[in-house]
Order: C-alpha cells, then sequence, then structure tokens
C-alpha cells in the first residue's frame, strides 16, 4: 500500500467512525464495548474477542445533556452525554466508564444508554501496594461483567494475548510520534491527530499492521526541513479539527504531544507480571506525570520541560479542555516553570461544542507572530 | 520625493479604527467609529481617515488589519493579531511600557513587552465576557445611564459594594438586586469597576508585573476602572491619550516596518 493510501484510510476512518467500527465488527466479527475517555483497560476488552471503542465526545449540539449534567462537566462529558441520551452509543454491548476525576466518577452513574454501564475506580495513591490490589479486583469486576454481559469465558491467555498485541500497538505509536516529528510535510498536526485517533475505532491487530507499515514507509522519506515552528501540545485532547487547522495556517508544526487523547494512552506499557490483570493494574501504578494520576512530585512538569528538549520545541501549547479541574489545578505550575525554562508557553481554551474559534485563532496567531 | 504613507485598521467587536502614518512615523488622521466586524463600521472608518487628507487607498503604500474583524480588510497587505498590534502601538507611545492591560469589546489582554514592543508573554480571558466593555455596556443599560456617566458616578461612591466579577449574567442579576434594595447607583458604580479590575488582575498577575504599567483598549476611557486599577495595584497606571486607537497605531507601524524595509 502507498504511504498516502494508508494515511488517507485512517484519517478517513477518524472522520467516519460510526463506519468505521461497524465495518471493523463486521470484518473480525467481533462486538464493540465503549470506553468512555482514557485509560480504562482494553485488553480485557479485546479477550472478550470485542472490539474497544474509545467515546471522547465530540463537536454536538446540546439540547438535552444540561438537564442530567451541571453547565460546569467538562466539554468531553456534555457531548458524551448527548450522544448517549440520542443512543449514539446504544449499539456497544457495553460501556467501561472509568473514575479518573470527580466528573468520571458521577457520571458512570448515571450512564443514560441502553447499553450497560460498567463504571470502576482508579485507586489514586499509586505507590501504595494495596493500589494495586485494588485495581487487579476492580479488573476482575469488569472481566465478570463482560463475561455475563457477552456470554462467554475470558481465559488468561486471551488476556496474555492482548496485552502483548497492545504492548506492540503502543510500542509502534511511539515510534510514530517520533517519526512523524521529522516528517512534518507528510504528517501534517491534523494528519497526526486523525492518524492517532483513528485507532479508537478500529481492530488494533489491523490498526498496528497499517502503523507498522506507514511507520516503514515515512522511515524512507528523507527528513523535511521544515522553517514552521516546532510545537508540543498538553492536555486533554486537541479538538475540534477547526483549531488544529489553526496551527497549520500560523506554520507550527506539532512535533510532539502529552495529550490524554494521544501519547498518554500508549506511553505506558503493560509489564510482565504473574498474572494477566496483575500487568494491567501495574501499567496504571506505573503511569505517571499525568494531570489524571496522583503525582504529589508534579512529574508532569519536568516531563514536559524534558519534552520539549527532546522535540527541540519553540513552545508548547495547553489545550486546557474547559472545566477540567485536574488540567486547571496544573496550569499554574507549568506556567512558571516554563517562564524559567524560557519556553514560550500558551495556553488555548478547548470546548468541544465550540462552533467559532476566534479567540483561539488570536491566540495563536499572536503565539506564533511572537515566539 | 514623494511622500510615504501607512494605514493601520483595527476591526474590533465594538468598534473599528483607522490610523494614517507618513514615512516620518508621524500620525497624519486617525478615525474612530462605534460600530465593529460584521458592520458598516470597518468601511465607515475607511471613509473618514481619509477624508479631509487629501489622501485615498491608492496613496498607501501598505496597510496591516489587526481586531476580531482582520479578516474581513481584504485590501490589507497583511493581517497582525491585535495582541502584537498593541504592543508595537503602546510601544510607540509609551516607550517605558512594560506590562499592557488591554480591555476590549469582548476580552481583556494583559501582556508583556520588552522595550521594542515585542510580546514576552500574553493572557486572554475565557469562559466569560465578564470585565469587558460589552460587561460595562450591560451594566450601564441595567443601570440607567450613559456609558460614558459612568465614571462620574464612580466619583462621588462613598460605600462601595461587591459585584460578581464571574460572569456577566450573575452580576446583571446582582445589580438588578441592588437596585431593588435601593443601593446607591454610585456605590454600585464603583462595584462595577472593582469588578472589571478583579477580573483582569486574575490575568495580570500571570504576567512578569513589570512597570511601567499601561492601559489600552476602549474601556480605558471610563477614569472609574483607571483609578481601580490605581487602588488595587497601589501603583501609577499609565493611559494612552487615545487608548482606543493603540491597536491601529500598532498595525500601522508594523505597515510602515515592511514598508521601509522594503524600501
Amino acid at each position: 500500500m502507498e504511504i498516502n493510501n494508508i494515511i488517507d484510510y485512517l484519517v478517513k476512518s477518524a472522520d467516519f467512525p460510526g463506519k468505521t467500527i461497524k465495518e471493523s465488527c463486521k470484518k473480525n466479527n467481533k462486538e464493540a464495548v465503549g470506553c468512555v475517555a482514557p485509560y480504562a483497560p482494553e485488553e480485557i476488552v479485546y479477550a472478550a474477542n470485542c472490539i474497544p471503542v474509545g467515546i471522547w465526545g465530540g463537536q454536538v449540539e446540546l439540547t438535552k445533556a444540561r438537564t442530567y449534567l451541571p453547565a460546569f462537566a467538562c466539554s468531553i462529558m456534555q457531548s458524551i452525554m448527548e450522544y448517549e441520551i440520542r443512543g449514539t452509543y446504544d449499539f456497544l454491548k457495553a460501556v467501561l466508564i472509568p473514575a479518573v476525576c470527580d466528573t468520571l466518577k458521577c457520571f458512570g452513574q448515571k450512564w443514560k444508554g441502553t447499553s450497560e454501564a460498567i463504571p470502576f475506580v482508579f485507586p489514586q495513591n499509586r505507590e501504595a501496594k494495596s493500589a494495586e490490589a485494588f485495581l487487579e479486583s476492580e479488573y476482575k469486576y469488569i472481566k465478570n461483567k463482560l463475561e455475563e454481559i457477552l456470554g462467554i469465558t475470558i481465559t488468561e491467555k486471551a488476556l496474555q494475548d492482548s496485552i502483548i498485541l497492545y504492548n506492540d500497538y503502543r510500542a509502534e505509536m511511539r515510534k510514530f510520534v517520533e517519526i512523524a516529528s521529522v516528517h512534518t510535510d507528510v504528517i501534517t498536526p491534523v494528519i497526526r491527530h486523525k492518524i492517532i485517533k483513528s485507532s479508537y475505532f478500529m481492530d488494533k491487530k489491523d490498526y498496528l499492521e497499517y502503523i507498522k507499515e506507514l511507520n516503514k514507509k515515512l522511515r524512507l522519506l528523507p527528513a523535511n526541513n521544515s522553517k514552521n515552528k516546532r510545537i508540543i501540545v498538553t492536555g486533554i485532547m486537541l479538538e475540534p479539527d477547526g483549531i488544529i487547522e489553526y496551527f497549520e495556517k500560523y506554520g507550527m508544526d506539532i512535533v510532539g504531544d502529552d495529550l490524554t487523547h494521544e501519547s498518554r494512552q500508549f506511553r505506558t506499557d503493560a509489564p510482565f507480571s504473574g498474572s494477566a490483570l496483575n500487568s494491567l493494574a501495574k501499567r496504571w501504578t506505573n503511569h505517571n506525570a499525568c494531570s489524571l494520576a496522583f503525582d504529589p512530585y508534579k512529574e508532569r512538569i519536568q516531563y514536559l520541560v524534558d519534552l520539549a528538549n527532546h522535540y527541540k520545541a519553540d513552545g508548547l501549547v495547553i489545550a486546557l479542555m474547559k472545566f477540567c479541574d485536574p488540567e486547571e489545578y496544573d496550569v499554574p505550575l507549568i506556567m512558571e516553570r516554563m517562564k524559567k525554562e524560557n519556553i514560550p508557553l500558551l495556553v488555548i481554551e478547548i470546548d468541544q461544542q465550540a462552533k467559532s474559534f476566534e479567540q483561539i485563532n488570536t491566540r495563536l496567531l499572536s503565539f506564533a507572530e511572537n515566539m | 520625493m514623494k511622500d510615504r504613507y501607512y494605514l493601520g485598521v483595527d476591526v474590533g467587536s465594538a468598534s473599528s479604527k483607522a490610523v494614517i502614518i507618513n514615512q516620518k512615523k508621524e500620525i497624519i488622521k486617525t478615525s474612530v467609529i462605534q460600530m465593529g466586524t460584521g458592520t458598516s463600521g470597518p468601511k465607515s472608518v475607511i471613509d473618514n481617515v481619509f477624508a479631509d487628507t487629501g489622501l485615498t487607498l491608492g496613496d498607501i503604500k501598505l496597510t496591516v488589519g489587526t481586531g476580531y474583524g482582520r479578516n474581513s480588510l481584504k485590501f490589507a497587505d497583511k493581517q497582525i493579531s491585535e495582541i502584537s498590534c498593541h504592543a508595537k502601538g503602546i510601544n510607540y507611545e509609551l516607550k517605558n511600557a512594560r506590562t499592557v492591560l488591554d480591555i476590549g469589546g469582548q476580552d481583556v489582554k494583559a501582556i508583556s513587552i520588552n522595550e521594542s514592543g515585542m510580546v514576552l508573554n500574553f493572557y486572554m480571558n475565557d469562559k466569560c465576557a465578564a470585565g469587558t466593555g460589552r460587561f460595562l455596556e450591560v451594566m450601564a443599560r441595567i443601570l440607567g445611564v450613559k456609558i460614558d456617566e459612568l465614571e462620574k458616578l464612580d466619583e462621588s461612591s462613598k460605600n462601595p459594594v461587591t459585584v460578581s466579577s464571574t460572569c456577566t449574567v450573575f452580576a446583571e442579576s446582582e445589580v438588578i438586586s441592588l437596585l431593588s434594595q435601593e443601593t446607591k447607583i454610585e456605590d454600585i458604580t464603583r462595584g462595577i469597576h472593582n469588578s472589571i479590575v478583579t477580573r483582569a488582575l486574575a490575568l495580570l498577575y500571570k504576567t512578569n508585573m513589570e512597570e511601567d504599567f499601561t492601559l489600552t483598549g476602549g474601556v480605558a476611557q471610563n477614569k472609574g476602572v483607571i483609578r481601580a486599577l490605581e487602588r488595587a495595584l497601589n501603583k501609577k497606571i499609565y493611559v494612552a491619550k487615545k487608548p482606543q486607537l493603540i491597536g491601529a497605531i500598532g498595525a500601522a507601524i508594523f505597515a510602515y516596518e515592511a514598508g521601509e524595509e522594503r524600501g
């Protein structure tokens, strides 16, 4: 397959998630299970012979969501609620809802779709030995619930195979972002985002093949000597696409990210351990430098400095999800450190429901002008 | 040798501004129309700025557009963000300015600049238009006064009240309650000005807080806001002579720099 065909295929897969999921389920003779926002143990879903589908909201007009959510619930939860009320997710066999923040904790208890909700809790004090045992028991609960809903048995072998596949996928994605950073003429900010996003709607086995092929082909291209500014983006997610287009318009390449929707998903592998569920629990306890995981030493700040240095970035953009408390608390700390490090920083507010991005446009233009 | 002219146009959300300068960086003519993007304001401001100058758009060597409506200025040679233009404009007028607070029609910007008028960092309001020019307009309407009467009312306040700085709509209902409790309009006005400043301070404190502090934008024409800011910072605040024009002046200077460099 030619490089352009791979890119086109993945971009279209991200643009039409419903179609992509349907085709992927049909091709692989599988059902789909939703995973709300970040860090659900997709490996368990995959071991249940289902396709884990990432549920991250979208650009939808809110008509009913506010009946159930306060106005200050984050923009992702508002749009997910709107979609679930409209029945968009009813084709899913079940929906995993991790309580990684206060909003998700409450959200998991009031799912309005017809597919069964499986809310679960992540332990925040990840250094305590009991954290691992607790999370393992939560994952056991998810496994049991999926077995009950799907009428199947999830074997240890299936779980181990799934972990191997997911670790391969994560490793390949890390390679992809590294290689993409020197091919920003081909992997533009919008394309980069869509390639990563498409993984949420496909069977990981198929997706991995595309990414491997893409990486192989990208390696053969000469590194581009773009004069564009090199930008790192951090936050929960960078969407809608209209915002990313401004990066391109103002000559800013996204060379690295610390987005929950993107690189944070494949930053941490599940290590080898006695049991599969314990491996998965360890993946969370090993996951650091993230606003959603208890981070008393604020490793995220140093991580961002290292990331900026690694990619020789000209600036850092915080894509601040509207009303996302964990992210908002980190912003002043990041600002202070970036000032000391002399790394230009811009904060833009992400609202999935927004249709006009004029203020963000002005901010990005000004950032590009003065970097 | 024929004179060379440069035009800066700032199309904001509430008003349109234009400035013509010559090759000596002297201001030839300015114009402000209280109608912003999406109205006849941009066209009128261009007509006005050329009136009585003997010049036409054809005499302009280079035009820079700025403000929210900058992209609607199809004849402009370049579009530059209002943040960069405010920094450049204030540097033209007040060389020592290092921290600029610009309160415009729908947003507030706190900008740190260096000695050549380059932006070091900037912060803008989000989520709500509280603390902006629109906020003042809404408040003046509820109080039943003209916007330019607010500064006089503020002067006679003896017991200022607190008005919410979080949300324009909440502040509106708060002011209605205060009026129904027969709170003096002067004291509510002072509360409104303090509320604008409280909101702006949250942005200002993120900057390098380097002196001199300057205030620009349409709201800087209100001395009640200036006094509230001076009280809060306990510092002298410099205000541009024509604060509403600073963005357009900056745009004209950018046009000048591009034009003169090009030769």
